[in-house]
This record gives structure tokens, C-alpha cells and sequence, in this order.
């Protein structure tokens, strides 16, 4: 009963949102209609295109490269890929228009050693879609690298060497074989990095692009239409729920787990001098522009500031960010995975719905779900706890709620998928030795899910320290966390000081992603 | 464990602080400048009185607001745009202002219809120019409203539509010269963009000064922050090589927009409220304040910073009420989507 109850908790401010659809329609809905709508449903489709055939290739191209072969910074980009996972979009946006404008540094860079006139720029522009599907693309392609890594670890050599005999060439393999298997792991990677696409405001606000989201913050702020906002979030919302459905439905067709336990580990195929150059360069980019350059300008800007960025308030700032992290972090793992247990042993039944419903919200723009959250605190406070005071609004025990729901999509896939690789025949053997209920949970299947559920962890608390637009609204009074303090400074675009908070938030994203790159490491030891 | 011990004590003071510190006034604020800190810091010192604030979206602080009801902690709303204020004045959650102080500095057309809001400081928004492309005599006596005209076809930048300080800009013109007229404008000025609507109102400097267009719209202050040198060498040096032009100095005046402040009607801490609002608005203040957001100041006898005298103080502002601004603020926005203002 209890993470049923959890979950309609959970799932309320989304319910919030979605009742906007029975509500009333302004006239606004003609506006929007008659001259704007088409314009943001092309551009959004678009967008979410580009980006899902960029991260899809190399997420998977990258993972197989460094899965499949040895070659010169194999054992580095093992782990290095993962790395863009710590730079938020919209912080890749803002660095990207301060080297590619016109006027950026690195075309200033160009043009000072070839000695070129002014009206000269070497880099396109970056302000439209195109620069959006690289800048999401960028940072978001390691969800797909991490799935589709570990897939390509659980292949049977056998399987391709069979494939060789029969005369397909090692990239025959890839595109014929290993892709087409791993395509229902790859694809559940795409639909975080689609979602996380849809909620973001602030890379496609930065390059001015009209967004369906774009669009509804325009119908909120400029058009005070709050109602009419939500329905335009509503309805972005039903989409990605057909989105996953369909996604659910091909996973279900194409189960090729392979439970052969002797299955032979792999040996990489060394490669040749010129082969491992192109090796490394097609891991280098996506690190490079993902990682390398915004981290670079980023260090350049902060010693441009003159500010100190080391002192009381800094400090204080990173802690509340760390612990927010960490606290998230292991409350949403354990509470995918009790959510999932349950799922286990009732299938079918209504929390796997509700459990699903909540992973997309993660698609919903943060702000919008935000106020959905606000409703429901202040419903909390007003009904359960004091009705003469605000107690859950602006408490952390409301962000920590907030964080929880924004998210359980993160922790979930992640458990998720730990959980399709034990079978039944194991929960079979664990209650004729004894071990039921929570009992099976606590001494059978967290162990084995310790990988999955570490994973969660470090991907809610990744997450979490980049958060912005819940943390703003929900957050107590003069409190602060880093991602708050460059915002605070990125709005006015004084990125000098923003750097300081944004290189923290970069560094701190490491910590959660070492982890996982150690996890990697040893992973493939026993791969 | 310690550490644990430690998160346990941050959650508890979360849910505690207001009750530690019974002297407090709170501030929701979509004013993201770090001057305003020290500011807050000063009030403390003075008064005694502890500033706790919250800064986000001004949409958003309001719909929290508004949900929050009659146990909101919240004092005061202060924002940098009127549409802002007016969302919160037509919801009816302000009280009206009676501190002779503030009412006595403050002139009629700053303040709320019934003294719900004050403006705290102002900004013009005004035409920057590169004096290389424009001779003055085509500068002067420049309106708003001649930006239509065929001649300056691919002459100007903006940044987008979805900018508050565009749709009041916009919504000033609706309330001059009709919505009908304004709209003919609007698609004719839109024809003479240089590009695409992009970037903050910085970036639209820039483009002037480094010749990608001839002309940019603006607001004041961003000037004074880039010639002030805090933002790096280059946008000083930009700064330098553009003037600043006063629209419509023959009729109404040059746009302006406030940031402004009110009391909530459910405020815990009215007291304390009114003092803040008179602590913003005492002459002192008002020169810090300006001198740091390089705004024009509210308060007659104070000078705006001297990067931003050096371009004038002698200059017509239009007086439309800038409660207007909020009124219109919708029309303005499918005003502009219809003429193609991306």
C-alpha cells in the first residue's frame, strides 16, 4: 500500500497539469492557432529529430568503438564519455555564443592569428535549431552511450562470430547484428534524452528559437494564460506518453536477452595505427564539443571575473547543492526500486501505470511542474499539517519532494532495467530457501541490483545539481545552490561571474560521475 | 555521521527560521542583481529588521503567491518589469501603499491606479546608434514610430519577441496610437530587422558596434554595466564606439519601464514592509542603488551613475502610465506574433 500511496503523492502535480485539459479554452487557443502553433509543433519535431538521430549515433558508435576495440585512449574514453553528462544544455548554450558569435572568442581567437579584418567569421552562426541539436545532442548522447554500452558488454561473441562466418564485414556486424539488438536499450536512452529536450527552457530561450516550450512560457508570461500554458504542457505531455507507449510495445517484441550464462567474455580486436586514429577522433569529438570547449571557456571566463569566487557564501552555496544531491539521489533510487518491487509481484496492475506516468513527467518544462508542486505543498500544508502557516512551501523537505518527482524517471530506468535481468526462476529459488516479501527485496534482489541502484543514485544526483527552474520557485528563504547563483548571473548574461558557480556545478557533477565510470571500469574487468 | 547531523540541523533550521527571527520583512523578488544584496544587508544594519529573500520568474513568485494565499510569508513583491506588478495589482493581492514618504517622492504616473505598487527606480529604452553608419541628421528627431520606415530596411536589431521589455515597449505603442496603427508598424519595423531576433539586449549593442547593423533597441542601463569595464575589456571597448539616441523628444517621449515594489495584502510584517519601501527610496539608497544598476533613480536630487549621465539628463519621458504596459501586455504579444516578431 505504501508506494501506491507514494505515487499518487508523486504523481499529483502532473494531475495538476493534465486537469487543465477538462478546464475552460480561451480565445487565446485561437491566437495560438491561427499563427503561431505550426510554427512551434515544426520546430519542436525538428528539434527533437535532429537531436534523437545525433545522440542515437553517437551513443551507440562510440560504445561499440570502445566496447569492441583496443585502441590508443581506449581505457580513457571508457569512462570520459560520460563526462558531457555534467554540463548542463543551457550552459553549453551560453559558452557556445560566447566563442561562435561573431564576435566570440573563438573567432576572435581565428582572426587574430591569420590576421583577418573584422568582417570576417570563420564559425556559423550557432543562435538557431541546428546549434540547439548539437548543444542538446552534446551534453545529452552519454544516457545512450551508458545503455548502450553495457548492452554491447552483454553480447555473445559467439553470436558475432557466427555473423563473420556468414560473410558480413565488422561494420556489417555493427549495422546488421549489435545495433538491431540493442535498439530496445538505446531507445529507452532516447527517451530521457528526448524528454530532457522538451522540459529545457533555458538553451532554446538563449538562442531564441519558438519552442513548444518557448511557446508556453510566452502564453504564460506574456500572455497571462496560465490555464492555456498548462493545456500547451498537457498536450506535450500526451505526446510523449504515446511516445513511450509505442516505445514500451517495441521493447516487449524484441526480447534477446541472453540468459546463457556462459557466454564467453570478449576479446577486443586491436587496431591498426591508421584505424586507431579514426578511432580516437570519433571519441574525442563528442567529448571535446560536449566537454572540452565549454569547460575551457568556462575556465577562461572565470579568470576574467575579478570577483573571488572562493569565500563564505560560495561555500555554503556548494554544500547546499551537494547534500541536496546525495539526500535525492538515495531517497529516488530507493524508491524506484521499492516501486518496482512491487510492480514485480503485481504486474499489470495500476502503480505500473501511475509509475510510468510519473517518468514523463519528466518531460513537462520545469517551471510549469513546479506550479503544479506549489498546488500541491500548499494543498499538504493547508489540509494535513498547519493551516495557520506555510510549512512544506519553501522548506527543503519540499525541494527534496520536488527533486523526487522531477527525477523518478532518471532512477527508474536505470532500476528499471537491473530488475529485467533477474528472472523469475531466482525469486522461485529465494521463496522455497525462505525469503519473501521485503525480506526477498532486502537479501536477494538488492544485491543484485546494487549496480542498478548505484547507477540511479549518481544519475538523480547528476541531475539534481544542475536543476533550476523547481529550485527557484521552492526553495526557503536566502538559500541558494549553485545552479540558482548561475542563473542569477546567466539571466543577465554577466557570464564572467557566472563561470565560478558554473564550473562547480560541472565538478560536482563529476563526483557522481566517477563513480560510474569506476563502475564502468570494473564492469568491463568482468565483462 | 556528522555530516548527517549536520543536514538534520539544515532541515530543522528550514523549518524553524521563521520563528528564530521574529524581526523579519520578506522579500520575493525577480531582481537578480547582486547589488541589491548589500542593499538588504544595509536595511539590517539600520533597522535591525532581517531581509529573507526569494528570487525567481516574477510569474512564477506570483503564482506561488497566489497559492499561498492568507498564509503567505511573503511582504513584498518586487520586480523589474510593470507588467509584473500589474498581474499582481489586478489579482488584487497588494495593499494599497499610505507611507507619506514614499508617496510624497514618487510621482503619480510610477505608482499604482490606487497607490498599489511604487517604482523603485527606471530605465528608458532607447535607440543605440554607430555614428560611422548614421549621420546625426538622420538621427535627430528619430521616433519610435519612423523605425518602420523603408529606410531603414535591414538597419536595426532586437532581441525577441518573448522579451517583457519589447512587449512593453509595444504595448506603450498600442496605448499612443491604437492597436490598428500600431500593428502597420510593427509588420513595416519587423522588415527592417538585420537578422533574426536573438540575444539579450547586450548582445544587441554589440551587433551595432562591431557594424553587423546600424541601430539597436535597448535598454539604458546595459550601457553602464558595459562601459563600467565589469564585463571584460571587449564590451567596454564596444560601448565606447556607440551613441545613444532619445526617441520622440518632439512629442511624447522616450519609452520608460520601472522596477517597482508593493506590499502584500497578506503580509505578516506590514511595519517592517514600509520601512523597506521608504529605505528604498530614501535619497542615499537611491544613489547606491543607481550607481550599481546604472538605472535612473526615482528620487528627485539624486544623479544616475556617471556613465549614464554622460549621455543626457535633460531628456522627455513618455508619461503614459506604466500601469498601462501590464493592461496591455497580452494584445501587445499577438500583436507582435502577427506581424512575423519572432
Amino acid at each position: 500500500m505504501l508506494p501506491f500511496a507514494l505515487l499518487i503523492i508523486f504523481c499529483a502535480p502532473i494531475f495538476i497539469v493534465l486537469s487543465s485539459l477538462f478546464g475552460e479554452y480561451s480565445d487565446n487557443w485561437i491566437h495560438l492557432y491561427n499563427y503561431v502553433l505550426a510554427d512551434y509543433v515544426s520546430s519542436t519535431f525538428f528539434l527533437i529529430s535532429g537531436v534523437s538521430v545525433l545522440v542515437f549515433f553517437i551513443g551507440t558508435i562510440t560504445a561499440w568503438i570502445v566496447t569492441n576495440y583496443d585502441f590508443y585512449g581506449k581505457s580513457f574514453f571508457e569512462w570520459s564519455l560520460i563526462l558531457p553528462l555534467s554540463i548542463p544544455p543551457y550552459i553549453l548554450a551560453y559558452t557556445f555564443t560566447g566563442l561562435f558569435d561573431p564576435f566570440g572568442d573563438a573567432n576572435n581567437l581565428i582572426r587574430s592569428i591569420f590576421n583577418l579584418g573584422s568582417d570576417v567569421s570563420i564559425f556559423p552562426n550557432v543562435r538557431n535549431i541546428y546549434g540547439a541539436i548539437v548543444v542538446f545532442s552534446f551534453t545529452l548522447y552519454p544516457y545512450v552511450y551508458l545503455v548502450s554500452r553495457s548492452a554491447f558488454l552483454n553480447q555473445s561473441k559467439s553470436m558475432k562470430e557466427s555473423a563473420r562466418l556468414l560473410g558480413l564485414s565488422e561494420i556489417g556486424v555493427f549495422f546488421r547484428l549489435s545495433l538491431p539488438i540493442i535498439r530496445p536499450a538505446a531507445i529507452g536512452g532516447m527517451m530521457l534524452v528526448i524528454m530532457e529536450t522538451l522540459s529545457d527552457f533555458g538553451a532554446v530561450d538563449h538562442f531564441a528559437i519558438q519552442t513548444f516550450t518557448t511557446g508556453i512560457f510566452r502564453t504564460w508570461q506574456g500572455m497571462y494564460d496560465l490555464q492555456t500554458a498548462m493545456q500547451l504542457a498537457s498536450l506535450l505531455l500526451l505526446v510523449v506518453g504515446l511516445f513511450f507507449i509505442l516505445e514500451r510495445s517495441s521493447r516487449n517484441k524484441a526480447a534477446f536477452t541472453s540468459n546463457d550464462s556462459s557466454f564467453r567474455p570478449e576479446n577486443e580486436i586491436r587496431l591498426p595505427s591508421m584505424k586507431s586514429f579514426w578511432a580516437f577522433l570519433i571519441c574525442f569529438i563528442p567529448l571535446f564539443i560536449g566537454f572540452i570547449l565549454p569547460i575551457t571557456e568556462l575556465i577562461f571566463w572565470a579568470f576574467e571575473s575579478e570577483s573571488s569566487f572562493i569565500n563564505k557564501k560560495f561555500i555554503q552555496t556548494s554544500f547546499n547543492s551537494v547534500s541536496l544531491a546525495i539526500i535525492s539521489g538515495l531517497v529516488t533510487a530507493f524508491l524506484a526500486l521499492i516501486i518496482n518491487f512491487s510492480i514485480r509481484f503485481k504486474p499489470g496492475a495500476i502503480i505500473k501505470r501511475l509509475s510510468s506516468l510519473l517518468s514523463i513527467g519528466y518531460a513537462v518544462p520545469g517551471l510549469i511542474l513546479a506550479v503544479g508542486m506549489v498546488q500541491l505543498f500548499i494543498y499538504i500544508d493547508n489540509n494535513f499539517l498547519d493551516s495557520t502557516r506555510i510549512v512544506l512551501t519553501g522548506s527543503i523537505f519540499g525541494l527534496l519532494l520536488a527533486y523526487i518527482i522531477k527525477t523518478y524517471a532518471l532512477a527508474n530506468s536505470s532500476i528499471e532495467s537491473g530488475y529485467e535481468r533477474i528472472t523469475s526462476s531466482m525469486d522461485d529459488s529465494s521463496k522455497l530457501l525462505g525469503s519473501t516479501g521485503w525480506g526477498m527485496l532486502a537479501r536477494v534482489h538488492l544485491p543484485l541490483l546494487k549496480t542498478s541502484f548505484l547507477t540511479a543514485t549518481l544519475l538523480v544526483m547528476s541531475e539534481v545539481v544542475k536543476e533550476l527552474p523547481a529550485t527557484l520557485i521552492l526553495r526557503p528563504f536566502n538559500f541558494e545552490t549553485l545552479a540558482v547563483s548561475t542563473y542569477i548571473y546567466a539571466a543577465e548574461e554577466r557570464m564572467f561571474q557566472a563561470a565560478s558557480p558554473a564550473i562547480a556545478i560541472v565538478l560536482i557533477g563529476l563526483i557522481p560521475i566517477f563513480f560510474l565510470s569506476k563502475m564502468i571500469r570494473s564492469s568491463n574487468k568482468l565483462g | 555521521m556528522a555530516f548527517m547531523k549536520k543536514i538534520l540541523y539544515l532541515l530543522l533550521i528550514s523549518f524553524l527560521s521563521e520563528i528564530i527571527f521574529a524581526d523579519n520583512v520578506n522579500v520575493y523578488t525577480s531582481r537578480h542583481y547582486d547589488s541589491d544584496d548589500a542593499l538588504y544587508e544595509e536595511f539590517t544594519k539600520e533597522t535591525g529588521i532581517k531581509v529573507n529573500i526569494i528570487s525567481g520568474k516574477g510569474s512564477a513568485l506570483l503564482e506561488r503567491i497566489k497559492s499561498e494565499g492568507i498564509n503567505s510569508p511573503a511582504d513584498i513583491f518586487f520586480t523589474v518589469d510593470a507588467g509584473n506588478l500589474w498581474k499582481v495589482q489586478k489579482e488584487g493581492l497588494f495593499q494599497s501603499i499610505n507611507s507619506k514618504k514614499v508617496l510624497s517622492s514618487v510621482p503619480a504616473e510610477l505608482r499604482g491606479p490606487n497607490d498599489e505598487w511604487t517604482a523603485v527606480a527606471k530605465r528608458a529604452r532607447v535607440i543605440f546608434y554607430n555614428p560611422m553608419k548614421i549621420r546625426p541628421s538622420e538621427i535627430q528627431d528619430l521616433t519610435y514610430e519612423d523605425l518602420a520606415n523603408e529606410e531603414w530596411r535591414n538597419r536595426i536589431v532586437i532581441r525577441s519577441s518573448s522579451n517583457m521589455y519589447n512587449q512593453s515597449l509595444v504595448a506603450s505603442l498600442i496605448a499612443n496610437l491604437g492597436e490598428e496603427d500600431t500593428e502597420i508598424w510593427a509588420k513595416g519595423f519587423v522588415k527592417n530587422f538585420a537578422r533574426k531576433p536573438q540575444g539579450n539586449d547586450r548582445s544587441q549593442i554589440i551587433a551595432v558596434s562591431n557594424g553587423e547593423a546600424d541601430m539597436a533597441i535597448a535598454n539604458s542601463y546595459y550601457i553602464g554595466i558595459m562601459l563600467s569595464g565589469s564585463a571584460g575589456k571587449e564590451q567596454e571597448e564596444a560601448a565606447k564606439r556607440v551613441k545613444i539616441h532619445f526617441p520622440n523628444q518632439n512629442d511624447r517621449g522616450v519609452h520608460i519601464n520601472i522596477s517597482g515594489a508593493g506590499i502584500l495584502k497578506s503580509s505578516p510584517n506590514p511595519v517592517n514592509a514600509n520601512l523597506f519601501l521608504e529605505f528604498l527610496l530614501s535619497k542615499k539608497v537611491q544613489k547606491h542603488m543607481v550607481d550599481r544598476s546604472y538605472e535612473y533613480p526615482i528620487v528627485e536630487g539624486v544623479l544616475p551613475s556617471s556613465e549614464i549621465s554622460s549621455f543626457g539628463l535633460n531628456f522627455k519621458e513618455d508619461n503614459t502610465a506604466v500601469s498601462q504596459f501590464g493592461e496591455l501586455n497580452p494584445k501587445a504579444i499577438r500583436l507582435m506574433d502577427r506581424s512575423g516578431w519572432k
